[in-house]
């Protein structure tokens, strides 16, 4: 049903020349979804809509800021979201990384998706994602297009993964943390998968080792993953993409809702929300109180 | 064939552990690795194939070529020297076969590399037959097999029923460490793997370079995140980055290291030369030259193929860039240019 009306749109899109491509999602090589891009009407039938939906396709944005030729006009884009995924377009749009009025919003009510998504085989197992099962945001904040019925849920997320964190000693968690990052590989998936990490040139990749060594130790990967995460504080939108990469499973999400849970508590604000809201570090209320 | 019990192998690797490092199968937080193991009770035997090929232990993601320390009024360099010998247990013959391509590289041509030379002289390989292809596996489509002896010293096959294993000592340095192993003689074979009832086409190294600018390279490498998941999990994948870094200052005396770390062409950074240039600045041109690296640059370059279908790559890529796919379109493609 709701396939189907993505299809639609994608055609009608697509027909009208009202955009260039449409991102969404279509079935892969080995029963698993990946991400899809559609450039015309005939190949609309590509796309599909269910619970391995999981990929935050909104990275992809990224690669259309750039017009395809000198001279031309940057694409004209129309994406899929689910709701989580919708917060990454406030973001960007807040940041000035991508222009709405180049942008289509194909926006999905989401039933949340499964454990696995996104990977062959046997892979995935029926039971919905963590982050699924403690959303309440079911609608996206930003659409052109409402396709689907969002589900009606009574859920308050109570951070219970942050808490359990929360309750070790100091000594404790440190030690859980560099168990964790002591798997890394530093491929970087996990950077390469978050739209909110954009930059050209990633300080813990430079050439002249400034900030991090290149060597593959836990020093250097905890000093990555701990950077990485303040980075994002204010920025996540708990897409949880970096840890559905990760080829080590490291609980990277764990990192990332810790500062959402602070922010949100200190500040009283979440990412993504309002596609008018600055970001965060860049606020400042008159009758606040000086840090400057 | 030769026969061992299970206990008898355990206590057998127990006493390897004792001599000489030993790196086995191991359950890391759920995840299967090869990594060292102090005797044969941390060993997994029963496994698929570990996430991460064998290749950190003759290629290590970090591996320190030089050290170089500043005194007052000299400067020295010292080389590190590998003291120990280093035995795999329960490689995947695709992991042996990815470690004879290393070989191909580093030991086959001048220069030899030094690093890698030491290493590889002090590592005897004990594989672990496969039972049957996984299911990503096509080793079978590039020369390997399951059960292949080819590049190991010595191979176990696992028997049926917790029935212990058919031994063979393929190499002398092989036999000469069975020497240890309590064996008997008994009949029969061990029971061939299942395999793939399906190849998959892979196209000659001479047949690639016409593909260079087909508009298929942009249709697969749009979803690609330019991460180096591939490249890291893969047993061929060998680029590396070298710098001099500083481990310790004080007054009157530095030490640097020359660091040689992984690196991969798929990250954007991988290209860029003196000035700033980066002439594979977009992804389909990285993810092009993974791959024309695996089937056509490395073979023309080294001999052997440059993917030993161990499947790692399509397993762990998060946005199903899956290389057995690409050879099966690669094929068709070809076909059309010929026509």
């Amino acid at each position: 049903m709701s396939e189907q009306q993505i299809q639609d749109q994608a055609r009608g899109l697509l027909e009208e020349g009202q955009v260039d491509c449409v991102i969404g999602y279509e079935m892969g090589s080995r029963g698993q979804v990946r991400p899809a891009f559609i450039y015309t009407p005939q190949d609309v039938e590509r796309l599909v809509w269910n619970d391995g939906c999981t990929h935050n396709l909104t990275v992809y944005l990224h690669d259309k800021k750039k017009p395809p030729k000198r001279g031309a006009d940057p694409p004209t884009v129309s994406i899929v979201v689910k709701p989580c995924d919708s917060r990454a377009l406030n973001v960007l749009l807040a940041e000035g990384q991508i222009a709405r009025e180049r942008l289509h919003i194909i926006g999905l009510a989401c039933e949340g998706v499964v454990e696995g998504a996104g990977f062959g085989g046997s892979a995935q197992n029926g039971k919905l994602q963590d982050r699924c099962q403690r959303c309440s945001e079911r609608t996206p904040i930003i659409y052109d297009v409402l396709i689907g019925e969002p589900p009606v849920v009574e859920i308050t997320d109570d951070f219970g993964d942050v808490a359990a964190l929360q309750a070790m000693t100091p000594g404790e968690r440190m030690a859980f943390w560099l168990k964790h990052f002591d798997r890394c590989i530093r491929c970087y998936a996990c950077r390469q998968a978050c739209p909110g990490c954009y930059c050209k040139t990633c300080m813990f990749e430079r050439d002249d080792s400034m900030w991090i060594g290149m060597a593959n130790e836990v020093e250097e990967k905890q000093f990555f993953h701990l950077g990485r995460a303040y980075h994002l504080a204010s920025r996540c939108i708990e897409c949880n993409e970096c840890e559905r990469v990760c080829p080590m499973d490291i609980p990277i999400s764990l990192l990332n809702r810790k500062l959402v849970q602070d922010v949100q508590e200190l500040f009283g604000y979440r990412a993504g929300l309002d596609d008018q809201l600055g970001p965060l570090l860049t606020m400042f209320d008159e009758g606040e109180e000086s840090l400057i | 064939m030769k026969h061992a019990t299970q206990q008898d192998l355990s206590s057998w690797l127990d006493g390897l552990a004792r001599t000489a490092t030993l790196h086995a199968p191991r359950d890391v937080e759920g995840i299967i690795l090869y990594e060292p193991v102090s005797g044969s009770g941390d060993i997994v035997f029963d496994y698929s194939r570990p996430k991460m090929s064998a290749k950190d232990i003759i290629l290590p993601a970090t591996e320190a070529l030089l050290t170089i320390e500043r005194r007052a009024d000299e400067i020295a360099f010292t080389e590190p020297q590998m003291e120990r010998e280093q035995i795999v247990f329960g490689m995947r013959p695709c992991d042996a076969m990815g470690f004879a391509a290393f070989d191909a590289a580093f030991l086959q041509r001048e220069p030899v590399d030094l690093g890698y030379a030491r290493r590889r002289e002090k590592t005897t390989l004990i594989g672990l037959a496969c039972p049957q292809m996984w299911e990503e596996c096509f080793c079978t489509s590039v020369g390997g097999a399951p059960d292949d002896p080819s590049h190991v010293d010595i191979l176990l096959t696992a028997l049926p029923d917790g029935g212990g294993y058919a031994v063979n000592g393929v190499t002398e340095k092989g036999q000469a460490l069975l020497a240890d192993l309590k064996t008997s003689e008994v009949e029969g074979e061990p029971p061939p793997p299942t395999l793939h009832t399906e190849g998959v086409p892979v196209l000659p190294q001479e047949r690639w370079p016409a593909l260079f600018d087909d508009d298929y390279w942009h249709t697969i490498a749009e979803r690609c995140l330019s991460c180096r998941i591939c490249a890291y999990v893969c047993p061929t994948c060998r680029c590396f980055d070298v710098r001099d870094e500083l481990g310790e200052r004080r007054a009157g005396y530095a030490r640097f290291e020359r660091l040689r770390c992984w690196d991969s062409c798929t990250g954007a950074n991988y290209r860029v030369v003196a000035g700033g240039h980066n002439p594979r600045a977009i992804k389909m041109q990285r993810l092009r030259n993974r791959f024309f690296c695996r089937f056509n640059y490395f073979a023309d370059a080294y001999g052997p193929t440059g993917c030993v279908g161990c499947g790692r790559c399509v397993e762990a890529c998060p946005v199903n860039i899956d290389i057995v796919e690409m050879l099966h379109a690669v094929d068709g493609i070809a076909g059309e240019v010929q026509e």
